[in-house]
This record gives structure tokens, C-alpha cells and sequence, in this order.
């Protein structure tokens, strides 16, 4: 058997293009706002899988994909190289977060309280059928407090570690274009925390929580406790050319922080952040980060597994690969296959 | 009477201006442009701004996620300068805000600038108040049986 070139289906490549194109139909501008508007867990778990945060080009990435979220963040993160990097933001500190949302599992009390913001944690899950039925939803307004709730509220670990509850180690402050960046650099192991935290708010959602729960059922070394979840407003910090910072607008970014009281006297605590509003993926992060040290090779939660295989880009791509042309790479296995059998026919021979 | 209004520090006038409602920042940049002379545009695009975030376990600075901006950079004859960056894709609002900004470095606009600016950052809090008043409304009151 030889390698064979061949050549053909650029007909039937043009006509499954457009096969799968006029099944998603025309795509207006109202059809993008309208996704925008209408589904904006979607558009923020895009966003932070895409590691870019632009609403509106992740309605059109969902538009164009028809829904399918890899193809989605394919389209983005190819449309993000495209664009210049214009600078390096302050970093985010939680304490200065507009914070919609901020609860603690682990503790009632937490220094400035407990506050659900948007949730459906507590509420019944009715699919509401009536408005198949030409019936309208029109969800129940707000009944506002007289008093505005704090804009800020403390860092929970902070008052843990003033309290001596964990550890408190002290960084010396990175520049802030001196921070490790995985899209320029390779990700290596050990990985740098920095590389580790990034590459955890760009996984995938699925994957991550895939992970995640594996550790939660046991497959891990500690069982997680959400010390604090939080969603945030946080603003996008930038300079002025005369050295001035100001805030160019605000962006929706979700935190959380799992603790475990396995330690040698003091609480130890996972972190995982992310552009846009995802508690699940937040909460499978900071497991797999609670996790992983001292995690055996090849273990769901070892830093290097659970880094790479929630990479959504590089694992749906590989995935769907399999399904492109291998005819020469399968059939030369399926000759060593065919050698195999005749040597074995051979020496079974009688003599 | 006159109502004076305190000036706003920079960075706050900034702050304000990108979050601004597209329609008066249009409007407030139009204003202006008579008394700016000839408008040298050094720059006008979209860009991405890498934004980091600190790990409040380690206290690691670590990278997010870019968000898209958008960048204007214009010099006035005199060689002031004004600088606008916002959020998302809205080349003209980032020109927009560039306007006013080097309204206010040059000095132009008299108290009429100042006045908007003071005011949109009143209609900010006030926004802020309102969602802020339904998150209070989320707080939970827990009594220990």
C-alpha cells in the first residue's frame, strides 16, 4: 500500500458550508442585541472562556455559531488576535469592587454580611410552559431597601488571615506589565501561579466542573466549603497619557475561594476568578486549585491534568480533529494489522 | 445667583466622562468643537487592555482576561492634548471624550463643562443608589433559633 494524494470535495465543502450557514439563517443586528440582552449568562460564560470581554462580539460569535459555544470561543480568540494590546490595567482588588452578590458557606457571620444579589439558589425550578402557550413572563420588580447596600464590602480571607486562621505570605508587588502572561509565554510545570490563575479563568466551564466534582465526590484530597463567592462590577483601570488612572468602564467579573480544614493548624484556602458571572466555574476552580497540591500525577486534580484538558480551544480542537481525513494514518495501521495476521496465519501453519 | 461647582479631580472627571450617556458626551464634544480649531487626530482605534486581578489567597497578580476598548488621542493647535478610552467598540465616543478632555486642558468651555460633568457624576451616583438599593434588598437577616 502506498500514500495516495487525492484531491476533490471542494463542492461538497462549499455546500456543507452553506448547509449549516442557511440553517442558522440571517443574522441582523437586532438578532445579535436580542441574544445580548436576552441571555447574559451565556454571553459572560463566552466571555470568560474567550478571555475577552466584549458583550456585544460575543452575541455575534453565538449568532454566527449558531449556539455551538467552541465554535464561539474559536471566533473570538481568533478575532482577539487580531487587535493591538493598548495597555496593562491596574490589577483588581476585591475590597473595591462594586459587589452584587457575596455570600460565605463556612461562615454566618461574615464581616459585612451576607448578600444574595441575583440568584435562583433558594427558588423553585418551574419551567414556566404558560408562555408556550401565548401567556407572558413578566417577572416580579425589585422591592428596594430604603438604604443602599455598601458599593464595597471586605476581603473575607483578610480578616482570616488577621485573625492567624491561614497563612498571609507576603508578595513582593509585580509591575504590572511584569505579570506572567500565558498568552505569550508557554504554560510549564510547575506552573506559575500566575500562569495557574489564568489558565483557570480561560478553561472551560464544562471541563472545569467535570474536574471539579470529581474532587468534591472524593477523587481529590480535600472536601470544599465555599469560604467566599462573590460577583463583582470592577472597574477597568487605565492611564492617561500625563500619568492619570481612570476608570474607562466597568466589567462583570465572578471570584470564589473554597476552604478546607485539613491543614497542619490553619485553614487552607483554593481561588479561582473569571471574566463575567459563572459560580459554578468559579467554585469547580478553586477546588481543583485547593487540590492540587502535592496531587499525584495523572490525578484529576494534579495541576498539570486539570490545566490542560480544560484548555476549550486546544481540547475541542483535538477532539473534533479526529473526525478530519486520517484515511493514510488508518490505513497503514490497518495493514501493520493485516501484516500481523498473516505472519500469525504463517507460523500456525501445521509443519 | 451663580451655583459654583466644584471641579472634579481628573481622574474622577475621567472616570465620569467614560461612563458618560453616548448621547451628551456627543453633544457636550459638538459644543466644543467650534472654539478647538483644527483637530490633530494622533490616534483613533480599538484595542484590547489586559486586565489583571490579585489573588486574595497568595496575593498573586495574575491576568483575567483582555477587554475591548476603544482609544482616541487628538492634539489642538496649541499642542494641548486630550485622551479618551472606553469600554467597547465606539470609536466615536472615545473621540467624544477625547474632545472634552482636551476642552478641559486647554482651558476651553468656561463653567458649562465643569457644570455637565458635575451633573452626569450626580446622575452616576444616583444610578449607582438605585441598584445598590435592590442589592440591600438581597441581605440576609439570620437570628439564631
Amino acid at each position: 500500500m502506498a500514500y495516495v494524494a487525492t484531491r476533490g470535495g471542494e463542492r461538497a465543502i462549499e455546500q456543507a458550508e452553506r448547509l449549516y450557514r442557511a440553517q442558522m439563517g440571517e443574522i441582523t443586528p437586532a438578532r445579535v442585541a436580542e441574544i445580548e440582552r436576552a441571555l447574559p449568562h451565556l454571553i459572560d460564560r463566552v466571555m470568560g472562556e474567550a478571555s475577552l470581554y466584549a458583550p456585544d462580539l460575543a452575541a455575534l460569535a453565538l449568532a454566527q455559531s449558531g449556539g455551538d459555544l467552541y465554535e464561539a470561543l474559536l471566533l473570538l480568540r481568533a478575532w482577539r488576535s487580531t487587535q493591538p494590546r493598548l495597555q496593562t490595567a491596574a490589577p483588581v482588588t476585591q475590597e473595591v469592587t462594586l459587589t452584587h452578590r457575596r455570600i460565605s458557606a463556612a461562615f454566618k457571620d461574615i464581616p459585612g454580611g451576607q448578600i444574595l444579589g441575583p440568584t435562583l439558589d433558594y427558588s423553585h425550578r418551574l419551567l414556566a410552559t404558560e408562555v408556550l402557550e401565548g401567556a407572558r413572563f413578566v417577572p416580579a420588580p425589585v422591592e428596594k431597601a430604603a438604604r443602599p447596600a455598601p458599593a464595597c464590602h471586605p476581603s473575607l480571607a483578610d480578616w482570616q488571615k488577621a485573625q492567624g486562621l491561614v497563612e498571609a505570605p507576603a508578595l513582593a508587588p509585580v509591575a504590572r506589565d511584569a505579570i506572567p502572561d500565558l498568552t505569550k509565554e508557554p504554560l510549564l510545570f510547575p506552573a506559575k501561579r500566575a500562569h495557574t490563575l489564568q489558565s483557570l479563568a480561560r478553561a472551560d466551564t464544562g471541563g472545569m466542573l467535570a474536574l471539579g466534582y470529581s474532587a468534591m465526590r472524593g477523587y481529590g484530597n480535600a472536601h470544599p466549603t465555599v469560604n467566599e463567592l462573590r460577583l463583582s462590577e470592577a472597574e477597568v483601570i487605565v492611564r492617561h497619557p500625563d500619568g492619570t488612572e481612570f476608570s474607562a468602564g466597568r466589567v462583570k467579573t465572578s471570584q470564589a475561594e473554597v476552604v478546607t480544614t485539613k491543614g497542619e493548624g490553619k485553614l487552607r484556602l483554593g481561588f479561582c476568578a473569571t471574566l463575567g458571572w459563572n459560580e459554578v466555574k468559579t467554585i469547580a476552580g478553586a477546588t481543583l486549585d485547593l487540590n492540587a497540591p502535592g496531587a499525584p500525577k495523572g490525578s484529576p486534580v494534579n495541576e498539570e491534568f486539570f490545566l490542560y484538558h480544560t484548555e476549550p480551544v486546544e481540547s475541542s480542537g483535538f477532539c473534533i480533529h479526529f473526525k478530519l481525513p486520517h484515511y493514510v494514518t488508518f490505513q497503514s495501521s490497518l495493514d501493520a494489522l493485516r501484516d500481523a495476521k498473516k505472519r500469525r496465519e504463517t507460523t500456525e501453519e501445521p509443519a | 445667583m451663580t451655583e459654583t461647582v466644584s471641579p472634579l479631580a481628573p481622574s474622577e472627571r475621567l472616570s465620569v466622562l467614560a461612563r458618560m450617556t453616548p448621547a451628551r458626551l456627543a453633544a457636550e464634544a459638538e459644543a466644543l468643537l467650534p472654539e478647538l480649531g483644527e483637530i490633530e487626530v494622533l490616534q483613533s482605534r480599538s484595542g484590547l487592555v489586559m486586565l489583571p486581578m490579585r489573588d486574595t489567597v497568595m496575593g498573586t497578580d495574575f491576568h483575567l482576561g483582555e477587554v475591548l476598548v476603544s482609544e482616541a488621542h487628538i492634539r489642538l493647535p496649541g499642542g494641548v492634548q486630550g485622551y479618551g478610552m472606553i469600554t467597547g467598540h465606539d470609536l466615536e465616543r472615545a473621540m467624544a471624550m477625547a474632545v472634552i478632555d482636551a476642552g478641559f486642558a486647554a482651558g476651553i468651555g468656561g463653567a458649562r463643562l465643569p457644570a455637565a460633568v458635575a451633573e452626569e457624576a450626580a446622575r452616576q451616583a444616583a444610578e449607582d443608589r438605585e441598584t445598590l438599593r435592590e442589592i440591600e434588598a438581597t441581605r440576609v437577616n439570620m437570628e439564631t433559633f
